[in-house]
């Protein structure tokens, strides 16, 4: 996928071979104060609605634990619950297709597409299709595509990335929606007031959707048992997408597939809660294959690789497949919440985005994701399939290190050498002992009057340059533990005594 | 890449991923007798106390809730249809006639274009189960309950629930579909009110023991999930009703 965001124009800022590193990208967020406002705004909303929601129900780890059970045993024997989806789906009406990766998968909807003679496509917000970049392909091969979610709706319009997988416009206020709306619809006095926004939004669209004859959605699940789809949705231009058209396309990650179609009831109680701090979302559709008189007359899914299987292979990072794509885990994310979403330089953003996006990339790219968290684990906390975000993050940050230490200019880099050095003086009491002892005297030279150390040369000024160091004791813990060896022997008193002799 | 080629070539990564993986369909359901299910399955509410959550959670919603009697029901439905000052509505095939009061222009949908349901202003349907515990009335779109398309464009949804459709927990929906012919209308038995929970879950987790081929058979192949009217909170996080959706959603409540 690399070099694709070039050739497909824009949306470069979200393609990991792309972007620049993490903390980088950071930077620029954390200069724009609006855009933090933006940010934890809506974060706290929802964070403070979940809270309450998954306060309220007693049972909420008995349904973590059997929601992660559910995906994992779907993933234990996802070669066959894929296999019996397919067959389900194809008997009642659906036609199957698999894509290796993202290439693939965009030929094979711009072919069905041009089938179907089709010059323009709606679409229900899919974070799948932005993996692939599905949308600047399609426009570069002269199809209108028209996203119908409202918050995908700001960006298109404006130009703008998706900066969270479930409010993906959270980085927008008001005004600026405005603004955008009022740009590009062409209305002139529209007001900021979200009632009135939403309202355009909605007379925007709704002849698109009476008119447009084909739709492309993602998945929120795939079930094995029914060959059925499930979407998950708040405004209802999901059903719109789903019921109106003649032809539909789905695009679904192959980790998407539920063996049975019991599993929604774990599924369903724990999305919505942990998406959206709702009991339940507004809509949810399920459909199996085509329905005669209801809903599209052609229906295909085109099941995706990319990179999954991949994770699939690796043991401990095989729960990324886990992901319901609820964004518990950024909303609880205490970096995201400064940063933002862009500077992950991916349509996945925050923790998850931290570990799924380096191995779907196959760790060719988007190396600093690993190091974008604090590990203080409220992820993992959160996570209703109970993701071990922090253990995935420090298992990817190992295969980092051991691809940059295959490299050969890592003898010229300092911190390697620095960790070389105290790895051969660490394993040796006389070496590490000389050491302390050259440290303390080259040390003493920098040492103030009060104790303090205030400024060092070199690499050593970049600690000092923000804060200060003690100086080093007179005497080490092993030298005071050598000196006070008799008084070791014997009850705490006795010692005390022998001190007091002394 | 030819299409069955990159079907093979995905299986067979994640055949190469999967080493532990079950031979065949068969011992997938074994598998599956080692779910956890210890989350609630089975409410515990007297019927009376999920009738009064579903209507308190269907209001949290916005959703318009009104109880009435089953013989006091077309009465009902017209006051309602009078009071919401539309006149065209649509309505599903399966719709029981004396619920299409008089004094307002019916369309039948047999057959109707989206540009005539669009047309209407307004939609009455039955519906196929509530789950009290999230508010939401979930369709299965039969003949009472009317194609997908019926219950999205008109603004404006009238839904008729009965006191019995109405269960506690999630799961008591989905043991309710494994346990019935689909969408074969509107009467269930009461579940939930007696025994214990406990007692409850074991019985439930018995009750959905179909083989996969009888389950596949017996589940609905359109489900539509129902929790208020459409919304979005996509601008600030304002909770605005009605994007695309209803805005306004009625719903029912028969004792019976
Ligand atoms: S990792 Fe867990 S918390 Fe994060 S989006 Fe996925 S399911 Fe939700």
């Amino acid at each position: 996928m690399s070099a694709a965001g070039e050739q497909l124009g824009g949306r470069a800022i979200l393609d990991p071979a792309l972007a620049p590193p993490f903390p980088v990208a950071a930077l620029a967020v954390l200069r724009d104060p609006q855009l933090r406002k933006n940010v934890a705004h809506a974060i706290d909303v929802i964070q403070g609605k979940r809270a309450r929601l998954v306060a309220e129900k007693p049972d909420w780890q008995a349904l973590r634990a059997a929601a992660s059970w559910i995906k994992d045993e779907a993933l234990r024997n996802l070669g066959l619950y894929l296999e019996e989806f397919e067959a389900r789906c194809t008997a009642a009406g659906g036609v199957v297709h698999w894509a290796a990766d993202a290439a693939e998968a965009r030929r094979i909807i711009l072919d069905l597409l041009r089938e179907e003679k089709a010059s323009e496509v709606i679409k229900i917000k899919t974070m799948t299709s932005a993996e692939i970049q599905l949308n600047p392909f399609l426009e570069a091969a002269g199809i209108g595509v028209y996203e119908t979610d409202l918050a995908e709706i700001i960006l298109q319009l404006g130009e703008g990335e998706p900066s969270h997988i479930v409010v993906p416009a959270l980085h927008v206020n008001r005004s600026q929606v405005r603004e955008i709306f009022a740009r590009r619809m062409g209305i002139r006095d529209l007001p900021d007031d979200p009632q009135a926004l939403t309202a355009a939004a909605r007379q925007y669209l709704r002849g698109k959707f009476l008119r447009v004859p084909t739709a492309i959605s993602g998945a929120n699940f795939l079930i094995a048992e029914t060959g059925s789809v499930a979407v998950v949705e708040s405004e209802g231009n999901g059903r719109m997408c789903l019921t109106l058209p003649r032809t539909l396309i789905t695009l679904a990650g192959i980790e998407k597939v539920l063996p049975r179609f019991q599993d929604l009831e774990v599924m369903l109680q724990v999305l919505a809660r942990s998406a959206t701090g709702e009991r339940m979302n507004p809509y949810t559709s399920l459909w199996s294959g085509v329905t005669a008189g209801d809903g599209p007359e052609r229906f295909h899914v085109v099941l995706l690789d990319n990179g999954r299987t991949g994770i699939l292979a690796r043991e401990r990072e095989r729960q990324t497949l886990r992901c319901i794509r609820c964004a518990a885990c950024m909303n609880a994310c205490p970096v995201y919440r400064q940063t933002g979403g862009h500077a992950y330089g991916s349509v996945y953003p925050g923790p998850i985005g931290a570990i799924l996006t380096p191995q779907l990339e196959q760790l060719r790219h988007s190396q600093s994701l690993p190091y974008a968290s604090s590990l203080c684990g409220a992820c993992f906390e959160v996570c209703p399939v109970k993701i071990n975000i922090p253990e995935v993050l420090i298992d990817l940050r190992a295969q980092v290190t051991d691809r940059q230490r295959r490299r050969a200019g890592r003898f010229f880099d300092p911190l390697y050498l620095g960790l070389r050095a105290a790895n051969l003086i660490f394993a040796r009491a006389w070496l590490f002992h000389g050491a302390q002892w050259m440290g303390r005297m080259g040390l003493r030279l920098f040492t103030r009057k009060d104790g303090w150390i205030h400024a060092l040369p070199g690499v050593g000024g970049k600690w000092t340059e923000t804060r200060d160091l003690r100086g080093l004791p007179q005497q080490t813990f092993h030298e005071w533990w050598a000196a006070r060896k008799t008084g070791t022997e014997g009850t705490r008193e006795q010692g005390n005594k022998r001190a007091e002799a002394k | 890449m030819s299409a069955s080629f990159s079907r093979e070539v995905v299986l067979d990564r994640i055949r190469r991923a999967t080493p532990g993986a079950a031979a065949s369909g068969a011992a997938l359901a074994e598998a599956y007798g080692a779910q956890p299910q210890n989350y609630i399955r089975c409410g515990a509410m007297s019927a009376g106390e999920r009738v009064e959550l579903m209507m308190q959670r269907l209001r949290e919603y916005d959703a318009e809730v009104v109880e009435c009697a089953a013989e006091e029901l077309a009465r009902t439905i017209a006051t309602q249809l009078a009071a919401s000052g539309r006149w065209r509505f649509v309505a599903p095939p399966g719709l029981p006639s004396e619920w299409l009061a008089a004094g307002f222009d019916w369309r039948i949908d047999e057959g109707l274009t989206a540009a005539e349901i669009e047309g209407a202003e307004g939609v009455v349907t039955a519906a196929f189960c509530g789950v009290a515990d999230s508010g939401t009335i979930v369709l299965h779109h039969s003949a009472s309950e009317g194609r997908r398309v019926l219950t999205l464009l008109p603004d404006w949804h009238l839904c008729i629930l009965r006191a019995s459709q109405v269960v506690e927990t999630l799961p008591e929906y989905f043991s309710r579909c494994a346990a019935r012919e689909q969408g074969s209308g509107v009467r269930d038995q009461e579940s939930g009110n007696e025994g214990t929970r406990e007692q409850g879950n074991e019985k439930m987790g018995t009750e959905g023991r179909w083989t996969r081929e009888e389950r596949t058979k017996r589940l609905p192949s359109l489900v539509t999930w129902i929790s208020g009217p459409s919304a979005t909170a996509d601008i600030e996080m304002t909770r605005i009703k009605g994007v695309h959706g209803p805005r306004f959603l009625h719903v029912i409540l028969v004792k019976d």
